[in-house]
């Protein structure tokens, strides 16, 4: 009863936080500075006719309650309103575009936990291994998302998938390693392994477990790290995801597809956000 | 030991920037027609970009936006973390909900997406100076969730230490007891969240300059010069392309490396 308690209590918060980030993404939107400017008002041959549309369109949608309702009269309708770019249904955008960035965020994050695992848990094991393994994460985490995917292309080695399993070992490494080392000496690990139990035994019974809700809560902030990191990469690398299409819909001011975009990474930000055990990570943080 | 040479390798770039900066005749955003995509000369040390602007000096001033725009935003970042957690952890029950569920908010809000959303909708006519502004005090104004989080809970703690119950005990009133006592018992949580900040704000802001969505042209910024590595013919021309990135990777290193020692 209590975890079905909690559960409610969590869900409920989840979609609080979705309503008013929905809220505040169009309130945002609406009052940015250059919200009604167009790249059209730049070319004098357009510029009174496009003038007068972009007045007649801030008469028409202008003001908070009118975009509320346009935006979520879209999604009741059912295609999360129409594209200001592409002049076609949002969900239409959106769909096949979905599928590419999901298998590029479940490629990247496997892969990156598995290098990121694979070199923490050795280096927990050894006296200086951290300081040693860590040197080359170190160097990736100095290296922004973008460069790291033009030198990349550059290089002609390694595609999106690389380049953000790189990022996300980097992120977790020193994390995930010191969170290892600090199981490994805890004090029933350590009588555990004075009293000779062999060291698989000793991993699956007693180390995974304890350390098990650490590696969950840093397993959703990969999902942020990652969610992040889809736009340059997507971009740079020329993937047709939803990164991509975020990055196109803000050059060309789409909001409809800006928004829907936003709101879905919202959600599953905070999806995220509700499986892991969020106060233990701040505290081992 | 390690903290001061990356205190004092990371002043030394500073100070060359400066000097680079304010050499006769440097000016970042001067075109020079005759040589463009060149490698070192006599005149540019080191090279010229694709429309002839001298590389040596737009690094060089992209050190000190970046650091000084960076460093900016993240004490503004720090110290709204600051009042916002102090804030929740002195105030009722229901206030300090209100103000952690804002910040929960925030943190919900997918951060690139967010700082391109807003970033876009800038006017079209935006000078590069407010361009710079706008972007690192969007920053700001999105990177304090996290850290409020830790305040609040770091206060909290204070809250309840028998020496605040002395204090209030006392009679010093909430202010004096922030600003005496609180404050300087905070410090030590807060510093090393401004020097997380700084190298985070940076990478974000080249991130969005890669994008094409960070500070205006002509104003040299990291995002702005890392774009230029997606030119291939001046990759072919002069190996000084990627003087911006070795440049900006010995800068987060140094901040990384100031991090871990705090």
């Amino acid at each position: 009863m209590r975890t079905v308690v909690l559960i409610c209590r969590r869900l409920g918060r989840t979609l609080l936080l979705l309503a008013l980030v929905a809220v505040g993404t169009i309130l945002l939107m609406r009052f940015a500075p250059g919200y009604f400017s167009d790249a059209r008002e730049m070319d004098a041959k357009y510029a009174q006719r496009e003038q007068t549309e972009l007045h007649q369109e801030e008469a028409t949608a202008g003001t908070f309650g009118q975009l509320a309702t346009g935006t979520f009269g879209g999604w009741l309708h059912g295609d999360l309103g129409s594209s200001r770019q592409y002049g076609v249904p949002v969900t239409e955008l959106v769909r096949p575009r979905l599928r590419v960035t999901a298998l590029l965020l479940v490629r990247g994050v496997t892969f990156g936990w598995l290098l990121a695992v694979c070199t923490a848990f050795p280096a927990s094991l050894w006296r200086n291994g951290r300081t040693l393994t860590g040197m080359p994460f170190t160097l990736l985490l100095a290296i922004p998302t973008g460069a790291m995917a033009t030198l990349c292309l550059l290089a002609d080695m390694g595609g999106p998938v690389l380049v953000l399993s790189l990022l996300l070992a980097a992120r977790d490494f020193k994390f995930l390693a010191r969170v290892f080392n600090t199981a490994w000496t805890a004090p029933h690990l350590l009588q555990a392994r004075a009293q000779g139990i062999r060291f698989d035994r000793l991993a699956a019974a007693h180390l995974l477990p304890h350390v098990a809700p650490q590696i969950l809560g840093l397993a959703t902030l990969s999902i942020v790290t990652a969610l992040s990191a889809i736009v340059p990469i997507e971009v740079i690398f020329d993937v047709p995801g939803l990164g991509q299409l975020a990055w196109s819909a803000a050059l060309n001011r789409d909001l409809p597809v800006l928004l829907t975009i936003t709101l879905l990474m919202a959600a599953a930000v905070s999806c995220a956000g509700m499986i892991g055990p969020r106060e233990r990570m701040v505290q081992t943080a | 030991m390690k903290r001061r040479v990356s205190v004092v390798v990371l002043a030394l770039m500073v100070a060359a920037a400066c000097v680079i900066v304010r050499l006769p005749g440097a000016s970042y955003s001067a075109q020079d027609r005759e040589v463009i995509s060149s490698g070192a000369t006599a005149h540019y040390w080191a090279g010229t970009d694709d429309v002839g602007r001298d590389r040596g000096v737009r690094v060089a001033v992209a050190v000190l936006l970046g650091l000084g725009g960076a460093a900016a935003a993240a004490a503004v970042t720090t110290a709204i973390a600051a009042g916002v957690g102090a804030l929740a952890a002195f105030s009722a029950p229901a206030i300090a909900s209100v103000l952690m569920l804002a910040s929960d908010l925030f943190l919900s809000l997918p951060w690139l997406f967010l700082l391109m959303m807003v970033r876009s909708f800038l006017p079209l006519t935006t000078s590069p100076m407010h361009s710079a502004v706008v972007t690192f005090t969007i920053l700001a104004a999105l990177g304090w969730p996290a850290c409020a989080r830790a305040v609040y809970r770091g206060t909290l703690n204070l809250r309840s230490s028998e020496w605040m119950i002395q204090g209030r005990a006392s009679g010093l009133r909430p202010a004096q007891l922030l600003r005496r006592h609180v404050l300087p018992h905070l410090l030590p949580l807060l510093v090393p969240q401004f020097l997380i900040c700084v190298p985070a704000f940076i990478v974000a802001e080249a991130n969005l300059g890669t994008l094409g969505l960070g500070i205006a042209q002509p104003l040299p910024s990291w995002g702005a010069m890392l774009q230029e590595l997606d030119n291939s013919a001046s990759l072919a021309t002069s190996h000084w392309v990627y003087l911006p990135v070795i440049v900006l990777v010995m800068v987060l290193l140094l901040l990384e490396s100031l991090t871990a020692e705090v």
